[in-house]
């Protein structure tokens, strides 16, 4: 672990869940957390279990929903998957971030 | 947040238990999986574990999180800190039970004091409109309500245009003959419109039309709901029935709704009629109530009224136009100041009691919050916020005082029935005092106001600090912060007790010097009675005259009765009746207060004679007439020096004739002078009094005075026999000694006395088990020192001296406070006390010497407990 780890940037964990989701389509939690380390090429320094409150949140906005399914350990686990609305609030949050990122990139251009 | 999810946090809430399972389960499947995954990667058994779990985060952090994100996360800590709390009290029963009673005590008296004042003050009156129920006097001079003659009446009533309905009454009271013993009734005889102006229906039947208080009047009755049912057995055929008064049958027209006029004396209604002499005498005897008309003020009726006493007073004389209507708000005449200030007193006593138990609780919880911050900082190394701590420990604190809350409420309900008879004395007839919905809402308002008073500082300061601290601070098991909030709280207490114990002995000096109020009579072994003579048995003085003579008589012949006395009015009340003395040659009149007494009224009652002959069996009606006055009355006639001149003199006054109020001025001699009786509450100097020998002005309400030989109570049956045997139809009045009497007249103003009283001596006891906890909580926390100070050579002596001073330099520091917070509250205190100045030396100095005493004993447990300290034991514990 001699890398340099990178913390979750503040507010993007629900942009992250949601692109997984999208690309990927229905996981559970342990391998949406996983996807998301593995395609940060293991600089981002995530507890993998936070994705569970992030997960109950967007589920109860209805961007997201659940199935039970069968895990790689045989157990009854959740299988999530990206809802219309989810999509669509992808796009806003791919917005937001492109915006603010675009905000940033420019006070650093002048100085 | 979007409403989807507010509506989801909310089923979140009912669903707890399945989704803290679903929780559960994600969690293990997730660990499980990537405890696979690292034993894929070649780890051992045990490192995958230890893998998985690292990578995890706090497995308890992120059941928090989620809990927060899921739902109202306070509503839902609500709950749990609620479950937690209450399993925490139910395991500590000591702690819990002795705050739960402390707050019983203070909120039970609070929400007791809240129910008296809501019923008498904040409530509007139990009548409709009641705003609008106006009673309208007559004010001869500034300061001063008459009643009105039944001239005036007419004429305010043909004149004046701002009342709905206007309505004269007059106090009656009758012998009710409903088979077997007659009983007496009080009832009022009213003009037809009374019931409009209070504006109550009829349950049964109907009230009183407009012609029948015209010519003659109608022999009809309107009943109260009460005495419908308590004395005519709430007979539904009532209306059928025609019960005797006074000896005539009257027709039951109609039953009142249930409501005000059932706790009134008054129980029953007839018809207000004129008589023609009525119509024109000058006599004041009606009182007049009225219901002022939709939108207008007491200002503009009172101004309007003046336009009508002008025109009604054109022909009188310069000194009477002197004089003015006033038109008073009901609810100002049933609620008087004094009254009010009473209720407020005593209130801000009971508040105080709260307040020191609360500052009681306060330092409970600090004591208690100091043994349980180990368990606090175990908590919060488990991932409970601050915020979660102190919103548990507000919680705990809340749950403690809704309990006591609760346990109040119980206990103000016991308080309000073992209060109701002094109650129903003190207070107006409309207060109806009863544990409603706003005494229930006020008891939880001041529990959740406890909780936030009591609650607040110790959660804040026993959840605050880091774990490393925490747990270092538990094992030692004191802080020094707290000990200082502690002490402040307790001299707090005492500020507070010295203020309420100072008030109760200032009030109880003052009740001591009301009952040493010369009363210028033989109180001791009198009892007294009335009757009143209906007018159908006794229709001429004679009658009535004969009635005296022969009671007297049968009185004198019961054993055990050693004098027999006879009056128009009780003694030591104020003499309502007001009549006019005129001295010859002098235009301007003498206002006096008559009474009419028997040969024996003086003798039985011990007033001496200072000058002339008191009233003798020879001032018979055929006699000439004369009168005996009192010293006040003597030393207002002109050219008096020595009560001996006003002797012999010939004066005028106005007496009322037997049974008609009619304008009557004879000429009589001044018989004798006696020495004044007290007539007025405490603090009023001796009215005039004319006193006129009872057979030459018969009147119809008889006082019967007798004096026992020894035990008043051993002679009433012989008292009644002897009544019985002379008229069988006539009831008796009240049976009171004067010392009841007395109590009822000259000690009422005290009444929040005894009230206070008793809680100055609750809160001494809070104040003292409160320097108690403090004063043992020092001890133990000096066990070490005060051992190595033994081991050094300090004598026990020392050590219980030194704790001692501790206890007393606090209590020291609280008598300052409370003697400031008794300045403060002098002006409050002098309306309240007679002939006791409200600094008075004495009652602060034994306020403060009570306090010490207590300060003393609460002390001298933990210092004598200190003071027997083995050094050896207690520096092996603690080393």
């Amino acid at each position: 672990m001699s890398k340099q780890q990178a913390e979750v940037p503040y507010g993007t964990l629900d942009l992250l869940v949601l692109r997984t989701l999208a690309v990927m389509g229905a996981l559970h939690g342990y391998a949406i957390a996983r996807r998301i380390e593995q395609v940060s090429g293991d600089t981002l320094q995530l507890s993998q279990g936070s994705v569970h409150p992030a997960l109950i949140r967007l589920e109860q906005e209805g961007w997201i929903q659940t199935e039970w399914g069968i895990s790689e350990t045989n157990r009854k686990v959740k299988f999530y998957s990206i809802t219309k609305a989810g999509r669509k609030q992808l796009l806003v949050e791919v917005a937001n971030w492109e915006k603010a990122t675009s905000l940033v990139a420019r006070f650093l251009e002048e100085s | 947040m979007t409403l989807r999810r507010a509506a989801h946090q909310v089923l979140a809430l009912l669903r707890r238990r399945r989704l803290e399972e679903e929780l559960e389960s994600e969690i293990e499947a997730h660990l499980e999986l990537a405890e696979r995954d690292a034993l894929a990667r070649g780890l051992s058994r045990e490192e995958a574990r230890w893998e998985a779990r690292r990578r995890f985060g706090g497995v308890e952090q992120v059941k928090e999180v989620h809990r927060e994100r899921r739902s109202f996360v306070w509503l839902d800590a609500l709950l749990r800190d609620l479950r937690y709390g209450l399993a925490a009290l139910a395991h500590s029963p000591g702690f819990t039970a002795s705050v739960v009673g402390v707050l019983a005590l203070g909120i039970g008296a609070n929400v007791a004091m809240f129910s008296v004042m809501d019923a008498v003050m904040l409530k509007p009156l139990p009548f409709a409109e009641p705003d609008r129920i106006v009673r309208v006097w007559e004010a001869p001079r500034p300061g001063v309500s008459n009643a009105t003659s039944a001239a005036n009446f007419l004429e305010w009533k043909r004149l004046a245009t701002d009342f709905e309905a206007l309505s004269a009454e007059n106090a009656l009271s009758v012998a009710l003959q409903n088979g077997g013993e007659p009983v007496r009734l009080n009832g009022k005889a009213v003009t037809a419109e009374y019931f409009r102006v209070f504006g109550t229906q009829a349950r049964l039947g109907r009230t009183f039309s407009a012609e029948e208080d015209q010519g003659a009047g109608a022999r009809v009755l309107v009943l109260s709901h009460a005495a419908w049912q308590n004395d005519f057995g709430a007979d539904p055929a009532i209306l059928n029935r025609r019960p005797m008064l006074d000896g005539e049958p009257y027709q039951v027209i109609g039953v009142l709704a249930p409501g005000a006029f059932d706790r009134d004396e008054t129980k029953f209604w007839k018809p207000l009629a004129f008589t023609p002499v009525e119509r024109t005498s000058k006599s004041h005897w009606l009182m007049v109530y009225g219901r002022l008309r939709e939108g207008v003020s007491l200002t503009q009726v009172n101004d309007r009224m003046q336009a009508v006493y002008a025109a009604t007073m054109e022909k009188a004389s310069e000194e009477d136009r002197q004089g003015a209507i006033v038109v008073e708000r009901l609810g100002r005449l049933l609620v008087g100041d004094n009254l009010q200030r009473s209720i407020s007193v005593a209130f801000g006593a009971v508040a105080l009691v709260l307040l020191i138990a609360c500052a009681n609780v306060a330092n409970l919880l600090l004591a208690k919050g100091a043994t349980r911050s180990k368990e606090l900082a175990v908590r919060s190394a488990l991932g409970a916020s601050r915020g979660r701590l102190v919103a548990q420990l507000l919680t705990e604190t809340l749950v403690l005082c809704l309990l006591g809350g609760a346990a109040g409420v119980v206990l103000a309900g016991a308080l309000l029935r073992v209060a109701t008879p002094v109650l129903k004395e003190a207070l107006p007839f409309t207060a109806a005092v009863t544990l409603d919905l706003r005494a229930l809402g006020f008891a939880g308002t001041v529990a959740l106001v406890v909780a936030l008073l009591t609650g607040t500082f110790p959660a804040v300061q026993t959840s605050f600090g880091s774990l490393a601290e925490s747990l270092n601070r538990a094992a030692r098991g004191s802080s020094g912060s707290h000990a200082l909030v502690r002490r402040a709280i307790v001299i707090g207490e005492v500020g507070l007790s010295l203020v309420l114990v100072c008030g109760a002995l200032l009030l109880l000096k003052s009740l001591l010097k009301l009952q040493q109020i010369e009363t210028g009579i033989q109180v001791e072994h009198v009892i007294t009675t009335s009757v009143d003579l209906p007018k159908s048995s006794y229709p001429t003085p004679e009658r009535a005259a004969q009635f005296y003579e022969a009671v007297r008589e049968r009185l004198e012949a019961v054993p055990g009765i050693r004098r027999v006395g006879l009056t128009s009015h009780m003694p030591l009340q104020w003499i309502g009746n007001g009549e006019a003395l005129q001295e010859p040659g002098e235009a301007k009149l003498v206002r006096v207060r008559m009474k009419r007494v028997d040969p024996g009224y003086f003798q039985t009652l011990g007033i001496p004679l200072l000058a002339g002959r008191g009233v003798t069996a020879r001032d018979t009606a055929s006699a000439p007439r004369v009168i005996v006055i009192n010293e006040a009355l003597a030393a207002r006639l002109k050219g008096v020096g020595r009560v001996q001149e006003a002797v012999g003199r010939r004066v005028r006054v106005s007496m009322p004739p037997f049974g008609e109020p009619r304008e009557f001025l004879p000429e009589v001699e001044i018989a004798g002078v006696i020495r004044s009786e007290r007539a007025g509450p405490p603090g009023m100097p001796d009215p005039a009094v004319v006193y006129v020998p009872m057979a030459q002005a018969p009147v119809a309400h008889v006082q019967l005075i007798v004096l026992a030989q020894a035990d008043a109570a051993a002679v009433v049956t012989g008292l009644r026999e002897a009544v019985r045997s002379v008229d069988s139809k006539l009831p008796l009045g009240e049976v009171a000694t004067l010392e009841q009497v007395r109590a009822r007249t000259l000690s009422g103003a005290s009444r929040p006395a005894w009230l206070i009283g008793v809680f100055a001596v609750i809160a001494a006891l809070l104040a003292g088990i409160g320097l108690y906890g403090v004063i043992a909580h020092t001890v133990s926390q000096r066990r070490k020192e005060i051992g190595i100070r033994m081991a050094l050579g300090a004598r026990s002596r020392d050590v219980l001296s030194q704790v001692l001073k501790n206890a007393v330099s606090l209590v020291c520091i609280g008598l300052g406070l409370g003697l400031l917070g008794a300045l403060a509250l002098t002006r409050v205190m002098k309306s309240l006390l007679y002939e006791v100045s409200p600094l008075d030396p004495l009652a602060l100095a034994a306020g403060c010497l009570a306090m010490v005493l207590i300060g003393l004993l609460a002390g001298w447990i933990p210092a004598y407990r200190a003071a027997g300290v083995d050094p050896v034991t207690t520096l092996r514990d603690e080393g």
